[in-house]
This record gives C-alpha cells, structure tokens and sequence, in this order.
C-alpha cells in the first residue's frame, strides 16, 4: 500500500530523511531550501532526534559531519550559495569517508544571485563542490514523490559508499505543492542500509585499511574503536601520511569506489538511474531532468499529438552520470536530441563528453524562469 | 478538463494559501491538483503570483501556460499589469477595482469584474487576512471548479478554529458579491 500525501518537494525531503533513518539535522536557512530545516525541526525530536540551526552554514554541515562520525544519520539542506559556503567541510567528509546527505534546492547564481528563483545552475557544483580528485554520487528529483524517494535514496547511498551524497531539487520543485505517493514505512524500513561495522578486537581495527574501491569501516566514535579523522591524507588507522603509494591508493580508491563500480555493475544499488518515456519508437529524444522533465514530458505529448514521435531520457542519478545509456542514445537518435536545462549547458557538455558529438540541439536558461513546454515544442519542430 | 486559475498581489497580501486550498480540494475529491507561487525576494510589496492548475489526470509542469489562464483575480496593479497577458481571450478577471486599474483595452479583451476584496475583508468580516478566502470564495463561484461544501471544508482545515467563524463569513461575503457581480452583467 502506498500513501499519499499532499505536500511540497521540500517539506517531502525532511520527512524522507527522517524516515530513511536520519537523526541529526546541522544548517542555516536559505531561500529556497528553508522549508526542509523547517520540517526537520519539527519531525527530528519527535523521534528523539536533532535538528540545530548553526550560525551560518559552515558551521551547519561541520555539526552534521561530527554527528555522523559520532555514528548518526545526519544531514543539511542549503540552495547553491550555501554550497559554496560549506565546500571546504565538503572536502573533508570525501577524504574521511563520513557519510552525509546535503539537500540542495538550487536558485539562481551565481553568488546570491536570483533567491527566489529557479535553477539548475549546480549541476557542474555538484560533481564537483571542493578542492581535489573524488567522485559524487548526486541524485536529482524529477516530481514531488522523488523528493522523497532520492532523499531516502540519498541515505542509503552515503552508509553504502561512506560519502556525502547530493540530492538535488530547484526551487520549483522544491516548493510546487501537489499530490504525492510514497512508498509504505515498511518498505522504507525494510530497505534501509546501515554503514559496515567492524565488531573484532578493538586492537585490530583499521577503518581506512581496505582494498582498492572499498568504502572505508567507520565505527562511531566513543565506542572503544579509535581512530585519526583529518583532512590529511592518512594511513590505515586516519593518522597522516605523504607516502606517495599511499596517497595514490587513497585516490584511486576515492574515485574508484564510486566511479568504477558504477561502471562494473551498472549501477550503483538496484534502483533506476533514469527514466524514459516513449523513447521506442521515438524520432527525436528530449533530454531533461529536475523540473524542467515536468515540462518536457507535456511537450512529448504535444508533439506526438501533431504527429512529431518525440520521447523523453530523464537522467536521475545526474553523478556517476548514465555513460552507457546516453552512448547507445548518441547512436540511435544521431543529431536528433535536444537537451534542456536551466543553465547555460552544464549537463550538455557531459552528455557532449559521452556521446562524443556536439551537433545536437539545446534549449538553455539561465534567468531565473522555467521553461515551458511550449518553448521545448518549437525547438523540436526547428529541428525536424 | 483542465483549469488554469491564476491568483495575483504582492508579497505578504496571503494569496498563496488560497491556491494550496484549491489544489488540496481537488486532491481530495480525487483528482489532481498542483500550486506553484512565483515571487520576488522583496518581503513585502514585490509582485507574487500564483499558478493553480486543476485537472482530473495526472499534471506534471506546475505553471499555468501563458494565454491558457481562464481566470485570474488581482489585488494589486504591479502584478496585475506583470501577469494579465497570461489569461486567455474571453477569460475572466477578478480585480479589486481600489486597487487595480485595468484599461479600456483591457475591458474588450477580458471579462473583467470589479469587486472590492480588501474592504469586504476588512470592513464587512472585520478581519484583513480573510482577503485570500474571500477570493476563494469569489473564484470558486464564477469558475465553478470545486465542490462548494468540500472547498469550505479543506478551507477550514488550513485555518486555526479560533478563526472558523471570520472565515465562513469571508467565504459567504465572496460568494455573495460574485453572484451579485454576475448577475449586474447580464
């Protein structure tokens, strides 16, 4: 049984973290992610939880970072600006492996640049937020009831992978209210994964000391299992190193334990990466995600309703991004694809990269306002 | 059957609430409903609106297409005049006519009806906030999109009880001027 909720995108992205587990909320409020603070510090002591309102947003994702080490599901939710306030920290839960899920509910940039205003301007941010080599995982919601479902996703991959994890929603999506259906409780509950633990001789623990693309074994801490957490690069026990071996596994393994086991096992857990709509039989495919999918599958509609067969590839997962699917799309529709988004072409230029081609069509924004359907019908039609 | 109903003010007037009303309603009746505010980062006086589409299947892009909007109800000029291009030839607009100034140009383009819904809030309920349920009230009578009882209901069910009372009158007062608008123009 699902339920079915009438709600907001961000509102859905605090109750799904508080149901994927999440006991700890650290940030500061910002248009147009405030809500989610808002939300969680309602539900968060309600189930014996916390959420703190730092002074600024450094400070917010530092506490979410140290109540994860501490072995709390915990998480923080900011617009891009608070991003880049908060990079640093960023870089130090990838090099310690502290899984973190940090909401961002893009706005126009950059700098403060639009507050209340939509955009899908952090997409290159989010790949890559900080200083050094790693790699993100970052999901992107594409409808109410993904905001919940990325969120919980969100969770289950940062204990997986012992990394921070992006879940990315924009100001549309994130306060458009409207009908959602969420999966039951149970099922949440039933599938939720936990960070590895290591339960031997505390004498023999050594969370960094595993093999190339494994995550690291964090135990939380003031258990008994000491260890060294630093920015640093480190050893086998967190205490530093400038071993050149070592620093080169350590990246190596960084990037590895994401990039390279999305590509071996096609995914990285068992849910869909991406949606397609009517892309069988299609002549033209639309590329989309976030809001901007919302209004793209109307324009699908529309074409085919004037005889053009039109489908939509809707990129979930935007970080390790679709390499394979977007390769046999390259082949298959040739110049026939227009990829839209709200910024001046962060996400064309990986699908560029992939396909290895740059003479398909785009339909770009970056003032602050959706793009309608209308719009994506008349690019398609200047194609065809 | 889809509606496109578009709610206008500035910052701060409660005209979000009455569009979560409208689309909670539907929802409850069975279908779907979606409402997406666009406004300024000013706190007060920057120009909002409010996109509400109804439907009986599934929406999916949660803002009103420009020239498909079927009615629109305004309270303040800057966003009247920022949004009306929105509602489609023929379709209606509710302003209040102290603060809203459509043209001549306006009138044979629009079915435009003036009625007063600040002053109705403020001096007939007593109660300025009521302004958002007597446009709901005002929009559900011309637009008949919503069952009456069930849109009262959900209304209620956003608003503390302590204010149940100021509320239902804001809803009868909207609902009286708009037949009486209606009525004057046949």
């Amino acid at each position: 049984m699902a339920r079915e909720v009438i709600s907001t995108g961000n509102e859905l992205a605090a109750k799904a973290a508080v149901e994927a587990g999440a006991r700890f909320f650290g940030g500061y409020p910002i248009t147009p992610s405030s809500e989610v603070m808002h939300v969680a510090s309602d539900l968060l002591p309600a189930v014996g939880g916390t959420a703190i309102q730092m002074e600024d947003e450094i400070a917010g994702i530092s506490a979410a970072i140290g109540a994860s080490a501490a072995g709390v599901k915990s998480f923080t939710a900011t617009s891009g600006p608070g991003i880049s306030l908060k990079a640093e920290q960023i870089g130090l839960a990838f090099i310690a492996e502290i899984p973190l899920v940090i909401v961002n509910v893009m706005r126009g940039g950059p700098s403060t640049g639009l507050p209340t205003r939509v955009s899908q301007a952090d997409i290159g941010q989010a790949q890559y937020p900080t200083h050094g080599d790693y790699a993100s995982i970052t999901l992107c919601a594409g409808s109410l009831s993904e905001c919940y479902t990325e969120t919980v996703r969100g969770f289950n991959l940062a204990e997986k992978y012992m990394t921070p994890v992006f879940v990315l929603l924009d100001e549309t999506i994130g306060h458009m209210h409207g009908k959602a259906v969420l999966p039951d409780l149970e099922e949440i509950e039933a599938n939720t994964v936990n960070r590895e633990r290591f339960d031997g001789d505390p004498a023999d623990y050594k969370p960094y000391d595993v093999p190339m693309n494994k995550p690291a074994v964090l135990n939380p801490m003031f258990e008994g299992y000491k260890y060294h957490v630093t920015g640093l690069h480190h050893g086998a026990e967190g205490f530093p190193t400038e071993d050149a071996e070592q620093c080169e596994f350590n990246i190596e393994r960084l990037v590895g334990k994401i990039n390279t086991v999305h590509l071996e096992n096609g995914g990285l857990d068992d849910l869909p990466d991406y949606e397609e709509v009517d892309l069988d039989d299609a002549e033209v495919c639309i590329i989309a995600y976030g809001s901007i999918a919302l209004g793209a599958y109307e324009a699908v509609k529309k074409l085919r309703s004037e005889g053009i067969k039109a489908g939509l590839f809707r990129p979930i997962m935007l970080w390790p991004s679709p390499i394979k699917r977007l390769e046999e799309l390259g082949k298959q529709f040739g110049d026939k694809i227009m990829v839209t988004e709200l910024n001046m072409g962060q996400y064309s230029k990986e699908i560029e990269r992939v396909i290895k081609r740059n003479d398909f069509t785009t339909l770009l924004k970056a003032n602050g306002r959706p793009i309608a359907p209308a719009e994506m019908v008349a690019k398609v039609k200047e194609m065809m | 059957m889809r509606h496109t109903l578009r709610f206008t003010g500035v910052g701060g007037q409660g005209v979000l609430l009455a569009g979560e009303i409208m689309a909670a309603c539907k929802i409850k009746n069975g279908g779907y409903g979606l409402k997406t505010a666009t406004y300024t980062s000013q706190v007060r006086g920057g120009a909002t609106v409010v996109d509400i589409t109804l439907d009986d299947e599934e929406i999916r892009y949660p803002y009103a297409n420009e020239g498909e909007i079927d009615f629109m109800l305004s309270v303040a000029d800057v966003s009247y005049q920022q949004f009306k291009n929105g509602v489609k030839p023929g379709g209606i607009i509710v302003v209040d006519p102290n603060l809203v100034h459509p043209t001549e140009e306006d009138r044979q383009k629009w079915k435009i009806y003036e009625i007063p819904i600040i002053t109705i809030a403020k001096e007939e309920v007593g109660n300025v906030i009521t302004q958002s349920v007597v446009a709901l009230a005002i929009t559900n009578t011309m637009t008949n999109v919503l069952p009456e009882q069930s849109l009262i209901d959900t209304m209620l069910s956003k608003v503390p009880p302590k204010v149940h009372e100021a509320n239902k009158k804001a809803y009868e007062l909207g609902k009286k001027y708009a037949l009486e608008a209606m009525a004057a123009d046949k």
